[in-house]
């Protein structure tokens, strides 16, 4: 039986993790917000920017150079997939639902004789994949901090992957990453993006051809598809990079919730405990001293 | 006079959205005007000035863009831009001063860094379309 000291330490222990789990839940939430604003104000960009592409993909024909970031290789062997997670761990399975889903991914195409290649983006899948696929692994981005630097660090991706496609090191590119759902859910979302895929949007796309005739454009399609491929590109990846953020930090913030919740219920089992030993103890003592007297 | 609908967007957010008279772009192979009713047009932009008008005229914002993209259609004028400045916050000798640091290198990024730049000190100094009549 633990001694009256040892339950009072340990009381003392889950109370000081009690207050951390609260404190970074707080600043998980501040940062929420924060993330959540962001995201928010850079969805307008990428809607409008996918609208476009969208009513200028049905003009494209096949063809050389960055056009292909469209049309793709028209090979399907070699892959690039990249996990996007965060740079750090304490937000329940934020990062090991990126890290899982990333795995049977790889496995599954690897399965249908792909050949898989890895650019993990934050600390926690890095680690990950160095465990495990360390051959596989191109290279990684980490220490993005998006919420600070912004676009550059997603141009940084974008310009990386964007030299190994048109240096023929893959034909397919997929991101893999947590879809900011709410506050407390995220979906793992795997999104090709390279070649660019706009089939998802089939009755939009019907749409916006039938609206497409009447453009003029300038200086001609074909310039404005060179200049906005590679941006839409760049875009997406931001957009995906301020979701996971976003997604990172409701998590945590969830997962905080739920620690402090834990530490809350073991402080009242402990307290219950140390004062049931305490009733033990004075009611063994009293017990001594009353066989001690009836003896006399 | 009619209005168009005029939003420029950065990746970053929304700068600017609201129905105005008209809008000057810097379109890549010139100048676009916008007025409402404008013919359906998309185009690139180069690096300059977004003038942004009132009904009746009067200069309500102007803006630097470095590079983006503008879609046209007569009820509305969609501008996404890779960067935006509003014309007021740009100091020509804070810029003057980044040209004299990105001078002493060169990379190809610089030199892209170099050309937007000098791009600004020419929006600041021209005075092109102060009025419009």
């Amino acid at each position: 039986m633990p001694s009256l000291k040892d339950i009072k330490t340990q009381i003392n222990s889950v109370g000081s993790t009690k207050k951390i789990t609260s404190a970074m839940k707080m600043v998980a939430a501040s940062k929420l917000r924060r993330s959540q604003e962001k995201a928010e104000a850079a969805r307008p960009y990428s809607s409008r920017l996918e609208e476009m592409l969208s009513s200028l993909a049905s003009s494209a024909v096949s063809g050389e150079g960055i056009i292909k970031l469209l049309t793709g290789t028209g090979n399907d062997q070699n892959y690039i997939v990249v996990p996007v997670s965060a740079d750090r761990g304490l937000c329940g399975g934020f990062n090991s639902s990126i890290n899982r889903e990333t795995f049977k991914l790889v496995k599954s195409l690897e399965g249908d004789g792909k050949k898989v290649q890895l650019i993990p983006v934050g600390k926690k899948s890095r680690d990950f994949f160095n465990r495990v696929m360390k051959d596989q692994i191109l290279d990684t981005f980490v220490d993005l901090n998006v919420s600070s630097s912004g676009y550059e660090s997603a141009l940084n991706i974008s310009n990386k992957l964007q030299e190994l496609y048109f240096g023929g090191k893959f034909d397919k590119c997929i991101l893999v990453f947590n879809k900011f759902k709410s506050a407390i859910s995220q979906e793992v979302t795997e999104q090709q993006l390279i070649p660019l895929d706009v089939s998802n949007s089939e009755n939009d796309e019907e749409k916006e051809n039938s609206s497409n005739a009447i453009y003029d454009y300038e200086p001609d399609e074909e310039t404005i598809l060179k200049d906005l491929l590679p941006k839409n590109v760049s875009t997406q990846i931001f957009k995906v990079l301020l979701e996971s953020d976003a997604g990172e930090q409701g998590a945590r913030m969830a997962a905080m919730d739920n620690a402090t919740r834990n530490a809350g219920e073991m402080i009242d089992s402990l307290t219950l405990k140390y004062n049931r030993t305490r009733q033990a103890f004075i009611t063994k003592e009293l017990i001594e001293i009353i066989s001690g007297a009836e003896s006399i | 006079m009619a209005t168009i609908s005029f939003d420029l967007v950065s990746p970053e957010n929304l700068v600017f959205n609201d129905n105005v008279g008209s809008i000057i772009v810097p379109g890549k192979d010139g100048d676009i005007g916008v007025l409402p009713g404008h013919s359906k047009v998309m185009s690139s932009l180069r690096p300059g000035r977004v003038m942004v008008y009132s009904e009746d005229n009067n200069l309500v914002k102007s803006f630097f863009v470095s590079a983006g993209f503008v879609e046209i259609n007569p009820e509305k004028c969609i501008l996404l831009a890779e960067s935006v400045n509003e014309m007021n916050d740009l100091d020509k000798t804070t810029i003057e001063n980044e040209i004299r640091n990105l001078e002493s290198e060169n990379s190809d990024s610089v030199n892209y860094k170099l050309y937007v730049a000098r791009k600004k000190i020419e929006a600041l100094e021209s005075t092109f379309y102060k009025k419009f009549t």
